[in-house]
């Protein structure tokens, strides 16, 4: 390996300085980036109907950078599954975990819990800390304990896989039609055509509800997805 | 100001994340110094916005509480669910790797896809 020169060393280490101190310093500032959220604050309520204002940043003001978020988690998912998939060669029958019984209660014993949790962090995303991408990760982990319980080919045999990978994408074309769904009426897209409601209410924040429903529910099926095509290549949890 | 906060705390995280992705040859322990330089940048995120008497930008009552910027947050989830996706497909690359190779080992892969080229 070719060691660099000293000069650039020097510039880099002064580069890496400068960044270091910059940050520090932004850190003891507070006027100028507390004017610009104040903006947030002050109208996201009103504008929005959300109470959880991350949220109503990220599904309504920054629709569209959640739009391209989602497409990246869509690309890895589907990069996962292209580049395991084509090792069929070296698929091997999934091992069957000796069974144990406290995993096993554990798991019935904390499915259920896991499970509901994830949905109320979806349904309840524009009132409290929450949203789509948490509640479907928390529930899809909720699938990973019970592979782990039952064995990941049983929990895959449950699912018609051909057809949940269809309705993946389906989720996916969902939510893009939804966001230009507005054109039709001849506004501009990814605007929020649902009333604000009242703030507070299971049904207010317009369409927040329904893209945190549809990203939940995309987010579950990919990161099942993830999980049993890992396993599936490897043979074993 | 004090010395330790959440940015220099970050910035070590920073260096150490960078120094184990350059300096080590495991390519799983790159992969974790990798998630360690996200996470670095996320507590870097959050407590540049960070406020003492603030609260979570959560709307309980019009009463206005000191409530702290919403918009890092926001950005803040962004980058966790990319990180999510680099890493498993990073980790899909080395399990491929691993298949063919029979080691984790970069400088060996290398040295051994070299040796490939020339015959």
């Amino acid at each position: 390996m070719r060691w660099p020169s000293r000069g650039m060393i020097i510039t880099a280490s002064a580069l890496a300085i400068c960044f270091c101190a910059l940050l520090i310093m932004m850190f003891d500032y507070h006027g100028a980036r507390e004017e610009a959220g104040a903006a947030y604050i002050e109208r996201g309520t009103i504008d929005t109907g959300a109470a959880n204002l991350v949220a109503a940043i990220y599904l309504n003001y920054r629709l569209f950078d959640t739009l391209f978020e989602i497409l990246v988690f869509s690309v890895a998912v589907l990069g996962v599954r292209f580049y395991l998939a084509q090792q069929r060669g070296s698929e091997k029958e999934i091992a069957r975990i000796p069974e144990s019984q406290v995993i096993r209660i554990s798991a019935d014993l904390l499915f259920p819990p896991i499970l509901l949790l994830g949905i109320y962090l979806v349904l309840f995303g524009h009132l409290s800390p929450g949203g789509g991408f948490s509640g479907g990760t928390v529930a899809g982990t909720g699938l990973l304990l019970c592979a782990v319980a039952l064995g990941a080919d049983v929990v895959a045999r449950r699912f018609h896989e051909a057809a949940l990978e269809r309705f993946e994408w389906g989720v996916l074309l969902a939510i893009l039609l939804l966001a230009l769904f507005p054109v039709v009426l001849r506004r501009l897209p990814l605007t929020d055509l649902l009333s604000p409601g009242r703030v507070g209410n299971m049904v207010s924040g317009g369409s927040i509800l329904i893209y945190n429903v549809l990203i939940g529910v995309k987010v579950f099926i990919g990161t099942w997805v993830i999980i049993h095509y890992f396993v599936r290549h490897r043979g074993e949890i | 100001m004090e010395i330790i906060n959440g940015v220099t705390i970050a910035i070590v995280l920073f260096g150490i994340g960078l120094l184990g992705l350059i300096l080590r040859r495991d390519l799983v322990i790159k992969l974790l110094a990798l998630g360690l330089v996200n996470g670095s940048t996320i507590l870097c995120l959050v407590s540049l916005n960070a406020r003492v008497d603030g609260v979570a930008p959560i709307v309980h009552s019009p009463a206005s509480a000191p409530y702290v910027d919403p918009l890092p947050h926001a950005l803040v989830l962004s980058a966790i669910v990319i990180n999510f996706a680099i890493l498993a497909l990073a980790l899909v690359f080395v399990m491929l790797l691993v298949e063919r190779y029979h080691t984790t080992d970069s400088q060996r892969i290398e040295h051994e896809i070299e040796g490939e080229r020339i015959p």
